[in-house]
């Protein structure tokens, strides 16, 4: 085993950081969720590797989950995307800024 | 007693019953697919509500968590059976029976009132089962005992809430306040996960005794995973940050309340805050044993909350002193609220420290019967129609004197005026934080007073405006819709009556506060 722990650790940490760049700087609804996704699979990446390492399979099942639920938070984020758009007529997170009403 | 030949599994009946209640309202709309009936859906989502509550108050006063003679002992669900020392995924004890009341109560009064407030909407069938989802995850959150558990729980009271701040589709506010809120908690729930597989990295568990244990075992002069473990602690902080409404990731919150339903943020701001700062309590309580992870990461985490807690309490109570419109003003001060019930966790000792903890969980129930009330008024408001702002507000006494009065009881017991119940719990908080006796647990009992008194200034403005000034509109005469009548003045008197009820209540949290410290 030539590849150790810290290097998947390392990945993942970078994964995540690319992310949260991309929250960051993305005005894009759609870039944002998808930064969200790499930012749960950073996590991913670290439980499985962690998973490994331990000898233990919470770790991966846990994983799973998060798959799961990351779908489904993209199928809500979807949704509340749509009406965004229905009613601003763009995804463009900095334009709705009606708070005053 | 009839409790001993229950299964173990019936221990989260009070969850249970809510899923139950969301799966009937689904039969019902599966069935009627564009039904508006909404006594029929307002009635079964209020009859479930009350029975998750009574279920877990005769849980309570039966003895289920309490040890000793008399008591049931604590149930522990899930824990892969006698071969595998992984322990329970789910815990039922005094705390999270404590919290499922909370959960409880408030779902009843916010469906209550959501019977007048959805009037004419189209989505009814969705608007209830979406908000007994939510609660379901929330009354699943105070038994969690398991990372895994408590992130799924969390999701599944998070996903619901984003959609039903958006339930008002056509509104831009709703449609804006739901992507802001959905934002902030993906991110937030992102980086919680992220810090919850670093801490599964350092102790190889993710079931909260067995990291405690695998804490307690490790060796503190020769540790490796400090690093790990404390980013992993300090992540996972940030996922409770943004389910409580305190700082760093309380941005969502003003937005969130304003642009909502007003029901939906009675809702968000009461029940969803004290599942965030259950899983808090128990997470830090149960798997970070004070002594053991400040041997191991080199920094007492009590800090963090000392700090989180006076920094949340000013922010809010500052930002709601300069708030125009009436829900905005709510939505700060209830951040500064969350900042009152952070002092339960920085107040924690080597020790002790049941009592700032109870007091915090005494707080969070007054709060969930003041704070909801003082919404339901803000929904009653916009359901007469009579504008956003505290000028709009002027002279509605006049008119709804009854709805006024309970307003007044509201805002004076926020800000923690003797008599009533907020008073109360504000003033175990203070008298716990004094007792704990550290410079820096004085800093916050005196931040917690200097931040009341002001808090007077902009409750008091409301009740000015509602009882002295004269209306600057002449108002046509005000309907007086049953529910939101019936919510609002059921809170007032639960927040009335929670004064001469304060004993078993503060009995009942600091006994739970000590069964898990």
């Amino acid at each position: 085993m030539s590849v150790g722990i810290e290097h998947y650790v390392l990945l993942s940490m970078g994964l995540f950081c690319i992310g949260l760049f991309g929250i960051l700087t993305r005005r894009n609804a759609l870039m944002f969720l998808m930064s969200v996704e790499l930012m749960l699979n950073a996590a991913n990446i670290n439980l499985i590797a962690f998973a490994l390492y331990h000898g233990d399979l919470t770790g991966q099942v846990f994983a799973l989950f998060v798959m799961a639920l990351a779908a489904a938070e993209v199928a809500v984020g979807l949704g509340i995307i749509l009406v965004l758009y229905r009613n601003f007529r763009d995804v463009d997170v900095t334009v709705p800024t009606t708070m005053r009403w | 007693m009839a409790v001993f030949d229950l299964p173990g599994w019936t221990g989260l009946a009070p969850a249970l019953i809510l899923a139950a209640t969301a799966l009937v309202l689904f039969v019902v709309d599966s069935i009627s697919p564009r039904s508006t009936n909404r006594a029929v859906l307002a009635g079964i989502s209020v009859t479930g509500a009350l029975a998750s509550l009574a279920v877990a108050v005769w849980f309570i006063a039966a003895g289920v968590g309490q040890s000793g003679l008399e008591g049931l002992g604590v149930i522990e669900l899930f824990d892969g059976g006698a071969e595998f020392a992984g322990g329970s995924q789910f815990v039922v004890d005094q705390m999270a029976l404590y919290f499922m009341i909370i959960v409880a109560v408030v779902t009843a009064l916010v469906s209550v009132a959501s019977y007048d407030y959805m009037d004419g909407h189209t989505y009814q069938a969705e608007y209830y089962s979406l908000m007994i989802l939510a609660a379901t995850g929330m009354s699943l959150m105070a038994a969690a005992n398991s990372l895994v558990t408590i992130f799924i729980a969390l999701e599944l009271a998070s996903l619901p809430s984003y959609a039903l701040v958006a339930i008002l589709k056509d509104n831009r506010g709703s449609v804006e306040a739901s992507l802001k809120y959905f934002l902030i908690g993906a991110l937030s729930s992102a980086i919680m996960v992220y810090g919850i597989s670093l801490i599964y990295g350092a102790t190889g568990s993710l079931q909260l005794d067995a990291i405690a244990s695998e804490l307690a075992a490790a060796d503190a002069d020769d540790y490796a995973y400090d690093g790990i473990l404390g980013l992993g602690i300090l992540m996972l902080i940030g996922g409770f940050a943004f389910k409580t409404a305190s700082v760093p990731f309380h941005f969502w919150a003003p937005e969130a309340y304003e642009g909502a339903p007003a029901p939906i943020s009675a809702f968000l701001s009461s029940a969803s805050k004290a599942a965030g700062f259950v899983i808090a309590f128990r997470v830090f309580t149960t798997a970070f044993p004070l002594e053991v992870t400040a041997g191991l990461i080199g920094i007492d985490w009590t800090w963090a909350f000392i700090i989180l807690a006076i920094v949340t309490m000013t922010v809010g109570n500052f930002a709601a002193a300069t708030q125009d419109t009436v829900k905005r003003m709510l939505a700060y001060s209830s951040i500064g609220h969350a900042g009152y019930a952070l002092i339960g966790l920085a107040g924690l000792t080597v020790d002790g420290g049941e009592l700032v903890m109870g007091a915090a969980m005494m707080h969070l129930l007054v709060y969930g019967f003041m704070n909801t009330g003082a919404f339901l008024f803000v929904a009653l408001a916009e359901y007469w129609g009579v504008g956003r702002t505290f000028e709009d507000y002027n002279g509605l006494a006049t008119q709804a004197p009854v709805a006024c009065f309970a307003l007044g009881i509201f805002m004076f017991s926020l800000a923690g005026i003797p008599p009533l119940g907020g008073f109360w719990s504000k003033y175990f908080l203070f008298t716990g934080a004094i007792g704990v006796g550290s410079t820096a647990m004085l800093v916050v009992a005196a931040a917690l007073v200097v931040n009341s008194a002001l808090s007077l200034y902009y409750y008091s403005r409301l009740v000015k405006a509602v009882w002295i000034e004269d209306p600057l509109v002449d108002r046509d005469a005000l309907t007086q819709p049953t529910g939101l009548y019936a919510a609002i003045v059921f809170a007032a008197v639960m927040t009335v009556v929670l004064l001469p009820a304060f004993g078993p209540v503060s009995e009942t949290a600091i006994e739970a506060a000590a069964a898990v410290i």
